[in-house]
Formats: C-alpha cells, sequence, structure tokens
C-alpha cells in the first residue's frame, strides 16, 4: 500500500483546502524562506511562492517519524513544544509528522514503549529524524543517565545510527547547557560532540522556541535537508540575528538610556536593560521577532534582562545580574592584596640586592683608591 | 574554536591573569621607584606642604590644561599639546563614564555612578582616536621627534591604540559580529594591561606620585608650583 501524503492526512481530518493553503503560508513564514529561486519550465521562468513550495512538498510527501530522545534535561523544551504558540503547527508536529517515541509524551511505558522505538527504528531505518533534548553524559560510559538499563551514550548512538539528521534541541543537548556548568560532573556536552556521521543542528535555548524547533522539523520535512547554519551549527533563519539587533528598546541603548535597577524610574519607562546584565548583544536568538505565547512577549519586553540562553556555556559566562562587560573571574580584596603583596615583596627584595651590591661596590672603589697612588678624592663618583 | 568561546576566554582567564600581572607588576614597579632614595630635604619649613600639592594639582589639571597659551611648551608644539590634551581628557571621560566601563568598576569595587548619554561618549572617543592618529604621523613626520622614538614608544602607542579602536568600533557596532569586536577589545585590553607596568604608560600611576612630592616640596619653601 501506498504511503499516504501529509496532505491526504490533513484532507482526512476535515482540514479545507484555504485552511491548508493557510498553513502553508504559515509554514513557509515560520521557516524563513523569504525567496525561492524561479523554476525554468517548458520554456518559462515559473515562479514559485514559498507557500507553493510548502504545499507541492507537504502533497507529496510522507509523514517524517521522529524519535525523540530525553537524557540529561528537565524536559521544558518538550513542555514548551506542546504549549506551542501555533496551535497548528504543534499539532501537525505531534500528530502528524508522526513522534513515534517520545518518553514524556507518549502513552505507552515501560518495555511497551522501548518496543515501539525499536520496531520504528527498524522500520524507517535511514529515513527518521532524531530529536534529541537533554545533554549526553561521558563521564563514567554514561551511567548517569540511563533508560531502560541502557546508558546514554548508547542509546544515542543506536537511534543516530539509522537517524537522517539529528536535531539537538535546548541548550543542553546543543552544548552541555545546565548540566555541564562548572564543575560538571558528569561531563556533559553537546550532542555534535559525538554525532559526527549524520548532519547535525542545534536548536538551542532555555527552553528552545518551540516554533524554531518545528520550523526546523518541518524545513527538513519541505526541503530533504537541514536548513543552513552558523558556526555553532545554529540555523540561519532563526539564529542569524542577535537579540540585541531587533530588541525593542534598542533606540534606549542606542541613547545611552539604562535602568539602573529593577524598581527604579529608568525600569518604568521601559529604559535598556543592558545595566542589568543583559546579554542580548551577543546572543543569537529569534526571540525578538517569533517572541514567545503566540507572540505576546519575550524576556526583554517584559522587563527582565537576556541571560544568553542560545549560546554556549551561558550558565558560567558570569553573572546574569551582572554587567556583560565585566570580568568573569573578579580579583577579590584577599587576592588584590596578596598580589600587592608579591609585588612589593619581589621590588623589596631587589632593591636591597641592588643597596647592598652598591655598597660592596662603593667599598670595592674607596678600597682602590687608597692603594692606588696619586688618585684624587675629587674624582670620585657618587653612585 | 567559535568566537563565543573566544569571547569566554578572553573575558575569563585572559582578563583574569592580565589583571593579576597588572597588580602585581605596577606594585613591584612602584616599590622599585620608592626604594631608589630620597635626598634629605634639608629646607626649612617656609610653608605648608598640603597648600603646595593641592594648588599643585588644582593648577596642573584643572587650570593649565585649559589656558595653554601661558606656557612655553605649548608655544614651542601646540599641536602635540592640543592632541596630547583632547586625547587624555577623552580617555578619561570614556572610560570613567562608558556605561560598559562602569558596570567593571562596578563589579571591582561594588560602586557604580551614572554615565555620560552615550551620543557624548561617541564624540569623544572618536576625538580621543583621531588625537592618537595625529600624533602618531605628528612623529612619523618630525623630524626629532623621529630621531627621539624607541622601538618601544610604537609600542606604546599601539597598546593603547587598539583598545580606542576596537572599543570604538563595540559601541557603535560597526562592521564585525559583536561577539567577535568584544573579543578583540578584550584581549586588546588585556595585552594594554599586561604591558603597563613595563612601560612608560605607567605615568598614569607616577604622575600623581611626582605631582604630589613636586606639590610638597614646592609648598614647603612657599613658592607657588
Amino acid at each position: 500500500m501506498k504511503e499516504k501524503t501529509i496532505y491526504e492526512h490533513l484532507r482526512e481530518k476535515g482540514l479545507s483546502r484555504r485552511d491548508f493553503m493557510k498553513l502553508c503560508g504559515t509554514i513557509a513564514g515560520m521557516m524563513g524562506l523569504e525567496f525561492v529561486p524561479p523554476v525554468k519550465a517548458l520554456g518559462k521562468t515559473l515562479g514559485q511562492s514559498p507557500e507553493e513550495v510548502v504545499a507541492q512538498a507537504l502533497k507529496t510527501k510522507p509523514k517524517v517519524p521522529i524519535i525523540w530522545l530525553e537524557f540529561q534535561d528537565c524536559a521544558g523544551c518538550s513542555e514548551a513544544i506542546s504549549r506551542s504558540s501555533s496551535p497548528l503547527l504543534s499539532n501537525l508536529v505531534l500528530n502528524d509528522i508522526a513522534i513515534e517515541y517520545h518518553e514524556t509524551l507518549m502513552a505507552a511505558a515501560g518495555f511497551q514503549a522501548e518496543k515501539a522505538k525499536e520496531e520504528c527504528m527498524k522500520q524507517f531505518f535511514g529515513k527518521y529524524v532524531l530529536v534529541v533534548e537533554g545533554s549526553p553524559t561521558l563521564a563514567d560510559d554514561g551511567i548517569y543517565c540511563t533508560v531502560a538499563g541502557k546508558s546514554n551514550l548508547d542509546l544515542l548512538k543506536e537511534a543516530a545510527a539509522g537517524a537522517a539528521a539529528v536535531i539537538a534541541t535546548g541548550n543542553c543537548a546543543c552544548f552541555g547547557g545546565i548540566p555541564a556548568a562548572h564543575p560538571n560532573p558528569t561531563r556533559a556536552v553537546g550532542v555534535a560532540e559525538l554525532i559526527k556521521d549524520k548532519p547535525v543542528v542545534n536548536i538551542p535555548g532555555c527552553p528552545a522556541i518551540p516554533e524554531v524547533t518545528t520550523g526546523t522539523i518541518l524545513h527538513f520535512l519541505i526541503m530533504g535537508q537541514l536548513p543552513e547554519t552558523d558556526q555553532l551549527k545554529r540555523p540561519l533563519p532563526f539564529y542569524g540575528n542577535t537579540v540585541h539587533d531587533h530588541c525593542l528598546r534598542r533606540p534606549f541603548y542606542e541613547a545611552g538610556k539604562f535602568a539602573g535597577s529593577f524598581d527604579d524610574e529608568g525600569a518604568r519607562k521601559g529604559y535598556c536593560l543592558y545595566k542589568l546584565g543583559c546579554k542580548g548583544p551577543t546572543t543569537y536568538n529569534a526571540c525578538a521577532g517569533l517572541k514567545w505565547e503566540r507572540g505576546l512577549s519575550y524576556p526583554v519586553q517584559s522587563g527582565h534582562p537576556c541571560l544568553g540562553c542560545s549560546e554556549p556555556h551561558f550558565w558560567d559566562g558570569g553573572g546574569f545580574y551582572q554587567g556583560q562587560s565585566a570580568p568573569i573571574i573578579r580579583l577579590d580584596k584577599g587576592s588584590t592584596a596578596n598580589l600587592v603583596g608579591v609585588g612589593v615583596a619581589a621590588g623589596a627584595a631587589l632593591a636591597g640586592l641592588n643597596a647592598v651590591k652598591k655598597s660592596r661596590a662603593k667599598k670595592d672603589l674607596r678600597k682602590d683608591q687608597s692603594q692606588a697612588p696619586g688618585s684624587e678624592p675629587g674624582s670620585k663618583k657618587e653612585g | 574554536m567559535n568566537w563565543t568561546n573566544i569571547l569566554n576566554f578572553s573575558r575569563g582567564p585572559l582578563l583574569h591573569v592580565a589583571m593579576i600581572i597588572f597588580v602585581a607588576g605596577l606594585s613591584y614597579r612602584l616599590v622599585r621607584v620608592l626604594l631608589l632614595g630620597w635626598a634629605r630635604d634639608r629646607a626649612k619649613n617656609k610653608g605648608s606642604k598640603l597648600w603646595g600639592v593641592i594648588v599643585n594639582y588644582l593648577k596642573g589639571l584643572f587650570v593649565l590644561p585649559f589656558i595653554p597659551w601661558v606656557r612655553r611648551t605649548f608655544r614651542h608644539n601646540e599641536l602635540t599639546f592640543i592632541a596630547g590634551g583632547l586625547f587624555h581628557l577623552s580617555l578619561f571621560l570614556v572610560l570613567v563614564f562608558g556605561t560598559a566601563h562602569i558596570l567593571v568598576w562596578k563589579s571591582l569595587w561594588g560602586f557604580g555612578w551614572k554615565g555620560l548619554p552615550t551620543p557624548i561618549l561617541a564624540f569623544f572617543s572618536a576625538v580621543g582616536i583621531i588625537s592618537m592618529i595625529v600624533l602618531l604621523i605628528n612623529r612619523l613626520t618630525h623630524p626629532v621627534l623621529k630621531m627621539l622614538t624607541k622601538f618601544p614608544v610604537w609600542i606604546n602607542w599601539l597598546v593603547v591604540f587598539l583598545p580606542m579602536i576596537t572599543g570604538f568600533i563595540m559601541a557603535r557596532h560597526l562592521w564585525f559580529r559583536y561577539e567577535v569586536i568584544f573579543s578583540l577589545h578584550l584581549i586588546s585590553v588585556s595585552l594594554l594591561l599586561i604591558w603597563i607596568p613595563f612601560g612608560r604608560i605607567s605615568h598614569f600611576l607616577f604622575y600623581f606620585f611626582s605631582k604630589t612630592i613636586h606639590g610638597a616640596q614646592a609648598g614647603k619653601r612657599a613658592v607657588t608650583p
């Protein structure tokens, strides 16, 4: 039997053609598809709009099964996606694209669940998308995070072997996140450091913006490949700009108007939160554009500085409420006093040595002069 | 290695090491200078030492720089005086009243103060950079200065200029990604901090010692410094 396409699935559920085209437009926007190169056919150049590309893909492509693994995580990214602001999108991903295995969301449990995963991995070998939430741990062969008696390293390798692509969602899966914070007892790392032979894309954030995760999954579904990424493997449509670039408080930054505390006049007037520790200038994420809760707001809009949760080591990058320009490791009073002591001691020691040398030289000079006949005492140089 | 890691390194360990070298090195230099020896001052007390110090500072910092034509040093070389003065003034303003710099002071000392508006700071940092370039050209073309200039002077110029230019580009968000130029700024600042104890830029500290001692000597002899 031929596999049903996504469009057929949606039609069966009673989605009208108009709603379908709306959905396609939303997806195209979500994916950041601004422009699709015109297609040459029959001697003519056919312009193709982004939503047509999406519609074409949904009409012709079968469902993509997703296996969603969780390691050292808080399930926050899953929570975010299940409360995604666009019900159509999350429905599409949760119900129609088919997440075959998800420990938190699936009804099955125990051996039943594991069996479902194994069957899925066998049936769709080389086709499924592996989504990883939470950081894998390297310490002691990964025994600090086990599911069904298997270490997370084995689980990851096993699932990645048959995956068409790997999507790491959340800062933990991308860069180690909070489990990797100093002193990192479990040696948590990002997925991309372990999986080298498959295409990996990072969707960092704490949690990852659900629209970005679904957008990336849909991008893979529609274009057949992962989106273009930056140096840290983050998809450019979503991580191309900093939070600072699109910040609605940016004019205040430019004018040098800053809130000095959370309850001063500046904070009430909506001034820039740079002095309260905002990490917006170095944080690449779509917060300021997509926002959260159906575009309702995002942290900086609500009056809280950006924590930089989509950047590596955000937990150890200085205090959240400490200005970004401040040094991460501070010289405290004790160590400053010690350093001054060291400098003073070294200086004094050297000066003492010099003094001894000088007095010896003087003595020698005096001796020489008293021995040498006809020397004039007046020619003696003051040292 | 990506720029986020480089930024974390330059904000963390690199700056830390630079500060360690800066503090220990400056204390060392200070002790070395102080222990070079003091000539015994056998002059009788004729006036107040403190008054001499106060007058010396007031004249040197707040009066003479603004009426420079009364001085021979100015009349002989106006360009160096004006460019040098503007450079010092703008460096002071940006370092002390730049918002990002205030946050550094706050993290070190636990208290901050109000900064100047960004456009004013941008103006002064541009003035500082232009004066640095003018001074460099002057040094490159002036026949006598050229002969006097040795290698460390070029290093002095460079290690001061790099933080200024990278800081300006960063604060104006020009050309580079923010984390790249932020890292470059911090690397150049670290270089400056490491170099200061070993070079003549240490005059930022020693200046106050000589100013105080000269003021005290003049005050003691009751001659206005």
